[in-house]
């Protein structure tokens, strides 16, 4: 059986850890930038649709009907790591999913200890770290989010919901929402339901072959998941087949130098997130874009792709490539509101084959970026995203973002430690 | 040892061509205040006082806590409470501090100025952490 972990409006509930007058009130996190809603308290989902502007919210949050966060990620962080930490610390097969989502494999334990041993855990996490998780127990991964979706949804589970018998996976599964199930995507929803499917039970009751006529192999894993056959890898590939990293600017920005440092900050991200899924682009591309707000200014909104010789995932490569798309775009005369860095023709960089025009010498300067590459990311992940390029900004490129409802970094930062009367 | 730790420790102490120094077998390393002070590292955080609420514990404003929120409050722990809106800082008694002999749970403060408080129903409170240690600057 699988436990799958996941914290409850995580990044709201690491608000409350450490101002536990947000208890019980509405509470919403917003994106970088302070751009829109990403978390909500329970409190808060009637009240506010995810995804909601700021600006929209400003009405509620000056009468003090809601409370709101800048998102705080080195918080999340610390505390993403301490509940990762108590889970490997059970000793049990263990993968990190998501910042607040993990599954742990139960197959040591015994199926009567199981649902006891979650409990226990359910309360460890709570006490030591101050965050409410719930788990749901299930023969397959999917199953296991189904489960800790009815964990999360009815206070009588205390955290623990298992499905572990048929009866038990067919009336959750007739309790479910086919757009709430893992794996179906939400372009397959609503042709599901056009199909008669409304609930993942009248999914898992139409045969194989249907399945496999209108959604393909990957609605067939998730049509054998839900029957309770295992059919998702352990370490399914999540390559992605495009990486975008872009920021609305907190006022807008003229000059090209300025410009240019944001646009290489963007795209070292990048490039990070490449290494992060072992993968390679082999086109970067810069957009530029203008404030779409302000009629009364000149429009511009150009996008330049820039293709490397050979895949890469290093940063110098990707920066240097980025700045050549930057030179093409940028015009002068214009006011900039948004900037972003895009890669694409994403391979696995185990597969890499080297280009046929590579000389030697590049060859050698591509293992060499390759290896300041990994150090870069050993460094970075250690010491807060300290370490840049030259051509790079130096330190954090925070002063950009407009994050005006932060709260200290209560568990990392000294000088931000809570105040005890 | 392996290979690369072996080549550490001979880079740092030299080849001796004779006896090894006797010393050698008690070197351990420095003192490490995290894995001293801090039993749970994934339940330990940090608070700075302020105000006097602990003055005759010889605690003042600027000490720096060691909160271990694993550990149970008992009887006469200091801890850091959330009561009413505000952590503050607090011996946990379940004693009634008059002698009157009540059952219930009070919140004493180190200074005579501040009377206890007991925890009735109607009070947002919680024991957020146990104080384990406190960090006094000297100079």
């Amino acid at each position: 059986m699988y436990a799958l972990v996941d914290c409850n409006n995580f990044f709201v509930s690491c608000e409350r850890a450490f101002q536990p007058w947000l208890e019980k009130r509405p509470v919403v996190v917003l994106s970088n930038n302070d751009g829109c809603v990403v978390a909500r308290s329970n409190e808060s989902k009637p009240l506010v649709p995810m995804g909601t502007p700021f600006f929209k919210l400003k009405g509620l949050v000056d009468s003090g009907k809601i409370e709101v966060r800048s998102s705080n990620y080195t918080l999340y962080g610390d505390l993403s790591r301490r509940v990762m930490n108590i889970l490997a610390s059970t000793g049990l097969p263990l993968e990190k999913y998501s910042i607040d989502e993990a599954y742990l494999d139960l197959e040591g334990l015994p199926a009567e200890q199981q649902r006891p041993f979650c409990l226990a855990l359910v309360r460890k996490i709570r006490k030591w770290t101050g965050i409410p998780v719930s788990i749901g127990i299930a023969p397959t991964k999917t199953l296991g989010k189904v489960a800790n979706h009815f964990a999360k949804r009815y206070p009588g589970y205390k955290g623990v919901c298992v499905i572990d018998s048929d009866e038990k996976r067919e009336k959750a599964l007739s309790l479910t929402t086919i757009d709430d199930v893992w794996g179906i995507g939400w372009r397959s929803a609503p042709k599901l339901m056009s199909l008669g499917v409304h609930t993942a039970l009248d999914f898992v009751q139409r045969p194989e072959s249907w399945v496999q006529k209108h959604m393909g192999i990957v609605g067939v894993r998730t049509w054998r998941e839900l029957q309770g056959e295992r059919a998702v890898a352990e370490d399914r590939d999540e390559r992605r087949q495009s990486i975008c990293t872009s920021r609305s600017f907190a006022e807008l920005v003229q000059d090209s130098a300025e410009l240019s440092l944001r646009v290489s900050d963007f795209a070292g991200i990048c490039a990070e997130k490449l290494r992060h899924d072992r993968s390679r682009c082999r086109s970067v591309g810069v957009f530029i874009h203008t404030s779409r707000f302000r009629k009364d200014l000149p429009q511009y909104y150009p996008f330049v792709q820039v293709r490397l010789d050979t895949p890469s995932n290093d940063t110098e490569t990707i920066v240097g490539a980025a700045l050549k798309a930057f030179r093409r775009a940028y015009k002068p005369g214009y006011l900039y509101k948004r900037a972003g860095v895009t890669v694409d023709d994403i391979t696995a960089s185990d597969y890499l084959e080297a280009s046929l025009f590579e000389t030697p010498s590049e060859a050698l300067r591509r293992e060499k970026n390759d290896t300041v590459s990994a150090l870069m990311d050993h460094f970075n992940s250690a010491h807060n995203n300290l370490l840049r390029l030259a051509s790079q900004r130096s330190g954090h490129y925070a002063e950009g973002i407009r994050r005006e409802h932060c709260s200290p970094l209560f568990s990392t930062e000294w000088s931000d430690i809570l105040e005890i009367k | 040892m392996d290979e690369n730790e072996m080549l550490a420790k001979m880079a740092e102490e030299g080849i001796h061509a004779g006896f090894p120094s006797p010393a050698q077998d008690y070197m351990t390393g420095v003192i490490d205040l995290n894995r001293e002070l801090v039993r749970h590292p994934d339940a330990t955080f940090y608070g700075r006082v302020v105000g006097d609420s602990m003055s005759e514990a010889g605690i003042a404003e600027g000490d720096v806590l060691i909160i271990d929120k694993a550990l149970e409050p008992h009887e006469g722990d200091m801890c850091v409470c959330f009561v009413d809106g505000e952590f503050c800082l607090k011996y946990i008694s379940f004693k009634d501090p008059s002698g009157g002999g009540e059952q219930g749970l009070w919140l004493l403060a180190g200074n005579r100025k501040y009377k206890p408080i007991r925890i009735v129903e109607y009070n947002d409170f919680t024991v957020w952490g146990v104080v384990t240690y406190i960090i006094k600057k000297q100079k």
